[in-house]
């Protein structure tokens, strides 16, 4: 039986990693002890693979043919992808892949009633991959990571209940279809509140950042599914804040446990609230 | 600017799409805009959008915002760090304000 031995969740944005220094001094000094934080605990955890669980900001498919999600098989996963290297302000990088694991996520899903596709082909990474990658030196880590590439933002996509429910197939998948003692991460990235090209673009929401994590931070799963709904989503930032919902997936997987909020900034010209969170992944989760 | 009024048919998404793709096609695009919008069967309202930079239009004729941030850093020349001056720009486009110029767009 495989375990879930690791569950976080941040926030991307490509300023974290060319804009970093401009940014105000609290800013970076969150950001430093926050992705410091994931960075050690990665690596205290002493993992087999990462399953991370990313926003597709339209960098694989046409608008018109859009998959809800879409899983890494490459042996290798290279990024940035060429039209983000620059914006990003990023070096390159290569993580090992698994695509034995990421066969079974790509099969395991599917009979579980979960539309996936899958590609043995390099996706095209932008912030969604890059940015947590970079932040918390998973390359040098060498832990293999496989991407999952989640549809939030080309209606219609699924809601917070249909993650969270797809978040507790994916968990079933790990215990009963992935090699026994196997250590498996899940690493959330997306949001936090932002409007990317929207007429809001610039502005942070940062009184529902603040109430979303304090939200996680209590632990009340039923009262996160019944609150954060897709238009709660939009007003604070649309087609953006949705990115949230890679976080209810891996909340979906892992069950109501104790969440530890590692911080909170917001920056304009980050374009988007930074926030990053820790589940206790040690004691069981309630009502399993 | 709900999400569910994108036009999923809108060629201009495949415009954006290849030009994010394809890097040839980006520095071809940059020396002989007219050539390459040739290509794609855009109508003329998206076509005139595009030539004016005016992203209110194109965002009215169902343009997705996300593509339209990407497409500002091609159309005005800044995909480096951050690209705000593209952003400036494009947000002053659908606000319909003054366009703030080249001036930031080229040197951030």
């Amino acid at each position: 039986m495989a375990n879930i031995s690791l569950a976080v969740a941040a926030s991307h944005a490509p300023g974290l990693i060319g804009m970093f220094d401009q940014a105000p001094e609290a800013s970076r000094k969150m950001v430093a002890s926050a992705y410091g934080s994931l960075t050690r605990q990665i690596r205290e955890a002493e993992l087999d693979v990462i399953l991370m669980v990313a926003n597709d900001h339209m960098a694989n498919n046409r608008i018109r043919e859009y998959p809800d999600f879409v899983v890494g098989m490459a042996p290798e996963h290279r990024g940035p992808a060429e039209f983000f290297k620059d914006w990003l302000g990023c070096g390159e990088y290569v993580l090992p892949g698994r695509p034995d694991i990421a066969e079974k996520i790509l099969n395991g899903l599917n009979r579980r009633g979960v539309p996936v596709s899958a590609t043995r082909e390099n996706l095209n990474f932008d912030d969604n991959i890059s940015v947590p990658v970079v932040k918390t030196g998973i390359e040098a880590s060498g832990v293999p990571i496989i991407p999952i590439l989640q549809n939030v933002t080309v209606p219609p996509f699924p809601d917070q209940h249909r993650c969270y429910e797809i978040g507790r197939q994916l968990a079933d998948l790990i215990e009963n279809d992935l090699p026994s003692d196997l250590r498996v991460g899940l690493f959330a990235t997306g949001g936090m509140s932002h409007e990317p090209g929207g007429v809001r673009d610039f502005w942070i929401d940062e009184d529902f950042d603040n109430w979303f994590l304090g939200l996680l931070g209590n632990g009340s799963h039923e009262k996160v599914l019944s609150e954060v709904t897709l238009e709660r989503l939009d007003r604070a930032g649309i087609g953006g804040t949705g990115e949230l919902l890679s976080w209810i997936l891996v909340m979906g997987a892992i069950g109501e446990r104790p969440c530890d909020v590692l911080g909170y900034t917001a920056w304009d010209k980050w374009r988007c609230g930074i926030g990053a969170v820790s589940w206790d992944m040690t004691p069981a989760p309630a009502g399993r | 600017m709900s999400l569910e009024n994108i036009d999923r048919a809108l060629v201009s998404h495949d415009l954006v799409q290849d030009l994010k793709w394809n890097a040839g096609l980006r520095e071809e695009f940059v020396k002989d805009e007219a050539a390459v919008l040739d290509r794609y069967a855009l109508t003329a309202a998206e076509r005139t959008a595009i030539e004016e930079r005016d992203f209110r239009t194109l965002y009215d004729l169902g343009f997705h915002p996300y593509l339209g941030a990407q497409f500002a850093r091609i159309l005005f020349a800044n995909n480096t760090s951050g690209a705000t001056g593209a952003v400036q720009r494009l947000l002053a486009s659908i606000r319909r304000e003054p366009d703030p110029g080249r001036t930031e767009a080229s040197g951030a």
